[in-house]
C-alpha cells in the first residue's frame, strides 16, 4: 500500500468514525430481562440509526433519582427512566428539562394519559405497569376475580404481599387500602389490612426474583404485582396467570425524562422519541408484555391479550397520584415498616 | 532529616486515602445528622428513640453481630488450629477452602440459602417428613437465616486472623504442657487459646464490625419484617431520601460499635503485653 492510499484509508476512516466517537449518551436502565429488552427494542436500533453510544446504568428508579439528586451539579445522565413517578418531584426541583414536539415528534401520537405531566417539565410515558393479581393458576383452588378476594382466608397462608419500598408493592397497598376504605390521606385501614393477612400467614418480600422464589419453591399461589412479571414468571416455566381486579387496574408509568444541564439534548430528544415510537413500543410488548402508550402502536393477537391494548381499554386504567405518594412515601414506608416488624 | 521525610512520604498515599475516604464521609455523616430546615437540630435523633421501633432494630444489629461473632470464634478456633498444626500442602487447601465462599457474589450465595431454608427447602421439607414442624414452617425470615448465611460469609475472616497467629506459635510449648502433665484440652485453654488471644481479637473486631454494617445479606435472608440497623439506613437513604435521618442512624451505628469496641482494644493491649 502506498503512503498515499494508506493516508486515504485513514482519512475514510476517520470521517466514519469521528461522529460514533464524538456522540454518545448515558442512561439507566433496570437491568435483567427488563435491560434485555430495552437494547432489543430501543438502544441497539437507535445506535444503529445514529451511531450514537449508549452508556447504560443499571438502577431501579428510587436508586437512579437518589443518583440524579445527588448529581444536581454535575449531571451524568442525559436520559433517566423512572416506574414509580420520581419525573414529578424531579420536575419541580428543576432537575429535568421539558420536551417539545419540536425535540420528539412521537410526542404527538401518545395518548394524552401519558403526556399529561410533559408541560410541567415532566417525561413522557412510554410504557404502562399494569398492577393486578398474579396467580399461580395450576395451584389455587379458586381464582380470585377481585382485589377484595385477597383477604379470603383460604390464601393466607399461600399470599405474597411486596413491601412498599418496591414500586408495585406501594400501588398494591394503596389498592388494599382502597377496598379497605382508606384514601391517599389516610392508609391506616390498609396497614390494618396487611397486619391482619401476615398474621393469618401470609409473607412480605421486598424485590421480584423473591416473589418468583415463592412461587417456585414455596407455594404461593397468590400475589398482587404487575403484568410484565407475570409474564416473567410464565417464561421461566410457572403456570401463572395475570388476572385484573374487577375493582380496578392500577398502574405505573414507566417515564422517559431529559435531564437538566447536559450538553447533548438533542441526541438524548432523538433516544426519547427512538423510545416513544410504535416499532420500540411493539417490540417492548411483545419481549415483555407492558402496556404501550402510542396510539399507533400495532401489536399481534396474542401480545394484546396480554396487556392493556387500544384507546378504550387504557381509559380503565387508573393511577395513584404520584405526589400523594412522593409527599408521604416517608411516612408510610416507616408505618408499613412498623406494621410487619417481628 | 532524610529519613523523617521519607517517613511522610511514605504515609502520604495511606493517609490521604484515610482523609479522603474516612474522615470527611464521616465529618459530613455527623453535619448531615444534625441538620434541620433551620439549622442545628437533634429532631432525627429524637425520632429514632420516639418509640421501640428504632432501638428494637439496633438492639437487633448488635446482639445478631454479638452472636454471629462467637460462633465464627466458636468454629472459627479449631479449625484455625488444625490448619496450622496440618501441613504445608492440606493448609493451602484448607485456606482455599474456607475462603471460597468469599468469591462467589453475595446475592447468588445467599439464593442458595434461601433455597435450602425457604417453606419447601431441603431442610423444612426434611424436618415435616418426620412430621415435627407445620404445613408452613420455614427458616427463611427468621434471625436463625440471618445467622447461618452471616457466619458463612464471615467464617473467612475470623479463620484467616487466627491463623496468622496460631502458625507462629512454638509446637514445644505445647509439648512442655502436655508433658508436665496438661490433657489435650488444657494445652488448648491454658496455652494455646491465651497465645492466640490477639488473632482472636482481630477476627472478632473484624466479623463484628463486618456484620454490625452489612445489609445485602440480612435483607435477603430475614425479610422485611426482621431489619438490620444498616438496611434501614440503606432504606431511607435509597428509597424514602430522608437522608438526615439516614445519617442519625448511621452516627448512631457508629457511635454504638465504637463503644463496645474501646473495651474490646483495650482488652487487646493487655493480650500483647
Amino acid at each position: 500500500m502506498t503512503a498515499t492510499a494508506r493516508l486515504a484509508l485513514t482519512a475514510t476512516l476517520c470521517a466514519f468514525a469521528a461522529p460514533a466517537l464524538a456522540q454518545e449518551i448515558t442512561i439507566n436502565s433496570f437491568g435483567g430481562a427488563y435491560e434485555e429488552a430495552h437494547r432489543k427494542c430501543v438502544i441497539d436500533p437507535f445506535t444503529a440509526e445514529t451511531g450514537a453510544k449508549v452508556n447504560i446504568v443499571t438502577a431501579y428508579s428510587a436508586d437512579a433519582f437518589a443518583q440524579l439528586r445527588a448529581q444536581k451539579d454535575a449531571p451524568q445522565y442525559d436520559v433517566i427512566h423512572f416506574s414509580g413517578g420520581q419525573e414529578i418531584v424531579g420536575a419541580s426541583e428543576g432537575l429535568l428539562l421539558p420536551v417539545t414536539e419540536e425535540m420528539v415528534p412521537s410526542l404527538a401520537d401518545l395518548y394524552d394519559f401519558a403526556k399529561a405531566g410533559v408541560a410541567n417539565g415532566e417525561g413522557p410515558a412510554y410504557q404502562i405497569a399494569a398492577v393486578g393479581l398474579v396467580v399461580a393458576a395450576d395451584k389455587v383452588p379458586s381464582e380470585p376475580t377481585k382485589w377484595a378476594d385477597l383477604m379470603k382466608p383460604e390464601y393466607a397462608e399461600h399470599l405474597v404481599l411486596t413491601n412498599i419500598t418496591n414500586g408495585y408493592g406501594m400501588i398494591g397497598l394503596l389498592m388494599l387500602n382502597q377496598i379497605a376504605g382508606g384514601s391517599g390521606d389516610d392508609i391506616q385501614p390498609g396497614l390494618d389490612a396487611v397486619s391482619q393477612l401476615l398474621d393469618a400467614g401470609a409473607v412480605v418480600v421486598s424485590t421480584s426474583p423473591e416473589i418468583q422464589a415463592e412461587f417456585a419453591q414455596n407455594d404461593a399461589w397468590i400475589a398482587p404485582y404487575a403484568s410484565d412479571y407475570a409474564f416473567t414468571l410464565k417464561k421461566a416455566g410457572l403456570d401463572v396467570k395475570f388476572i385484573q381486579g374487577e375493582e380496578g387496574t392500577p398502574a405505573s408509568f414507566i417515564t422517559a425524562n431529559l435531564v437538566a444541564g447536559r450538553d447533548n439534548v438533542e441526541l438524548a430528544s432523538k433516544f426519547i422519541d427512538k423510545s416513544l415510537s410504535p416499532d420500540a413500543q411493539a417490540c417492548f410488548s411483545e419481549a415483555l408484555r407492558y402496556t404501550p402508550t402510542n396510539s399507533k402502536t400495532v401489536l399481534t393477537d396474542e401480545v394484546a391479550a396480554d396487556v392493556v391494548y387500544g384507546a378504550d381499554a387504557a381509559k380503565g386504567l387508573m393511577r395513584f397520584d404520584p405526589r400523594v405518594i412522593e409527599a408521604n412515601r416517608s411516612a408510610w414506608t416507616e408505618a408499613f415498616a412498623k406494621t410487619i416488624a417481628r | 532529616m532524610t529519613d523523617r521525610r521519607e517517613t511522610w512520604l511514605f504515609l502520604l498515599p495511606g493517609l490521604a486515602l484515610l482523609v479522603l475516604g474516612f474522615v470527611l464521609p464521616i465529618t459530613r455523616m455527623l453535619v448531615l445528622s444534625v441538620q434541620g430546615p433551620d439549622g442545628f437540630t437533634t429532631d432525627q435523633f429524637a425520632r429514632f428513640f420516639q418509640d421501640g421501633f428504632y432501638p428494637s432494630i439496633l438492639w437487633r444489629t448488635v446482639y445478631l453481630s454479638a452472636i454471629i461473632t462467637a460462633v465464627c470464634a466458636v468454629i472459627g478456633f479449631p479449625l484455625s488450629y488444625i490448619m496450622a498444626r496440618s501441613g504445608p500442602r492440606v493448609r493451602l487447601w484448607l485456606v482455599i477452602m474456607v475462603i471460597l465462599p468469599l468469591m462467589t457474589s453475595v446475592v447468588v450465595r445467599t439464593f442458595g440459602w434461601m433455597v435450602l431454608l425457604g417453606r419447601n427447602g431441603l431442610i423444612a421439607s426434611t424436618l415435616r417428613d418426620f412430621d415435627l414442624v407445620g404445613r408452613s414452617f420455614q427458616l427463611m425470615h427468621t434471625e436463625t437465616a440471618i445467622l447461618l448465611g452471616m457466619v458463612q460469609v464471615l467464617l473467612p475472616f475470623m479463620v484467616l486472623s487466627l491463623l496468622g497467629v496460631i502458625v507462629r506459635l512454638d509446637p514445644r510449648l505445647e509439648e512442655a504442657a502436655r508433658t508436665m502433665g496438661c490433657s489435650f484440652l488444657q494445652t488448648m485453654r491454658m496455652v494455646v487459646l491465651p497465645l492466640a488471644a490477639p488473632g482472636l481479637l482481630a477476627g472478632s473486631i473484624l466479623v463484628f464490625t463486618l456484620s454490625a454494617s452489612s445489609f445485602v445479606t440480612p435483607a435477603l435472608l430475614g425479610g422485611p419484617r426482621i431489619e438490620v440497623l444498616a438496611g434501614s439506613i440503606y432504606k431511607n437513604v435509597t428509597q424514602t431520601l430522608d437522608w438526615n435521618f439516614a445519617a442519625a442512624q448511621a452516627v448512631i451505628l457508629f457511635a454504638g460499635i465504637a463503644l463496645l469496641l474501646v473495651p474490646y482494644l483495650r482488652l487487646g493491649r493487655r493480650a500483647h503485653g
